[in-house]
């Protein structure tokens, strides 16, 4: 899933500042599994929001709603209505939920309640961890089913850099664990260390990010 | 939950295990009186968006009563309770608010003076710093 935390209230505030009406719109799928913007995560901000524009005497009104997904167009029909009233969303989708509302609503500002962060797994009860860097060519194949993209700090695809001790990484060596460490004792387990001794050609970059906007077009899927 | 709080009024949250038990012994004492009181499953069952909606309806402070620390009737209720209860402090700080609007406390079924006793601390509490 696509994971986010919320932004500082400071920030989120001086956003709104002189909107006079907000609509609130969460997002039903990744970020309400992160827990950073679905419909609790929507209340919660909602509340602080009025609170504060009572105690500053501030006449906003902030409205709640909260949608299947904001990155896909038919769940916002059940909220054109309240769109249209409201000066401004406050969309608590990742970005590309704040960036579709805004498609699906061109005459509307649409401003972020979230940092998107990555595309994580839940490792633990309100932990998430990254696991993919959405790079377009999948190389895990050839690491024991270990991203060296993503779990290695340095995106390294011939080995470890040196810079790790005791299996964690020199950027952070108390929360991140070193990637080809993870990458070599995986495939030990799985009897493929012979795999290792490939050399790993320069990797196309351009299939992802440094290609420029990405765009998949599925023909059979097509109206 | 369906609360009728009025204006200015403070609102319990009984863990019905614990504080609920211990308000129904002593439910008639004046110091109770005024209240609005709401039975709770489980402190757990409280999260951060429920003690602001009743903030914001006009509570003029939540107190949250659970079971006695390690003694909660499904074993972390009241532990949960205590985070929630930061979550919602943290929102009444970026608010601009007192963050002691809510309060936790632990007690168990036969701490019925003890449940008095926090009710009249929190009230004053209230009185005290009712501008902020």
């Amino acid at each position: 899933m696509i994971t986010a935390v919320r932004k500082p209230f400071a920030e989120i505030a001086g956003m709104l500042a002189g909107r006079e009406k907000v609509l609130l719109l969460g997002c039903g799928t990744c970020t309400t599994v992160c827990m950073a913007g679905g419909e609790k995560e929507v209340g919660i901000l909602a509340s602080t929001l009025r609170l504060a524009n009572g105690k500053e005497g501030r006449t906003v009104r902030i409205d709640e709603a909260t949608i299947e997904r904001q990155c896909d167009r038919e769940f916002y029909e059940t909220v054109r209505g309240r769109v249209a009233e409201a000066d401004a969303v406050l969309s608590m989708a990742c970005g590309v939920g704040v960036q579709f509302c805004g498609e699906v609503f061109p005459d509307t500002v649409v401003l972020p309640a979230l940092d998107t962060k990555f595309y994580g797994a839940t490792v633990a009860q309100g932990v998430w961890a990254e696991r993919c860097s959405g790079c377009g060519s999948c190389v895990i194949a050839d690491f024991g089913g270990v991203c060296p993209v993503t779990r290695c700090s340095k995106s390294l695809l011939n080995g470890p850099c040196g810079g790790s001790q005791n299996g964690k990484c020199e950027v952070d060596p108390q929360s991140i664990d070193c990637g080809w460490q993870l990458i070599y004792d995986r495939m030990k387990t799985l009897g493929q260390l012979e795999k290792l001794e490939a050399v790993t050609p320069l990797k196309d970059w351009s299939t992802g990010r440094f290609g420029g906007p990405g765009k998949i077009v599925k023909e059979d899927a097509l109206p | 939950m369906k609360t009728s709080v009025r204006a200015g009024q403070i609102t319990t949250l009984l863990c019905e295990n614990s504080g609920w038990k211990a308000y129904v012994e002593i439910g008639l004492d004046p110091a109770l009186q005024g209240l609005d009181v709401q039975k709770i499953p489980c402190s757990g069952r409280v999260d951060a968006g429920l003690l602001l909606a009743l903030l914001e309806r006009g509570s003029a402070g939540v107190l949250v009563v659970g079971c006695p620390k390690d003694n909660c009737t499904y074993l972390q209720g009241n532990y949960r309770a205590e985070k929630r209860l930061a979550v919602a402090r943290a929102a009444l700080r970026e608010a601009g608010l007192d963050e002691n609007l809510v309060r936790l406390e632990f007690l168990s079924s036969l701490d019925s003076c003890r449940l008095r006793d926090a009710v009249l601390d929190f009230k004053r509490y209230l009185d005290d710093h009712s501008s902020s």
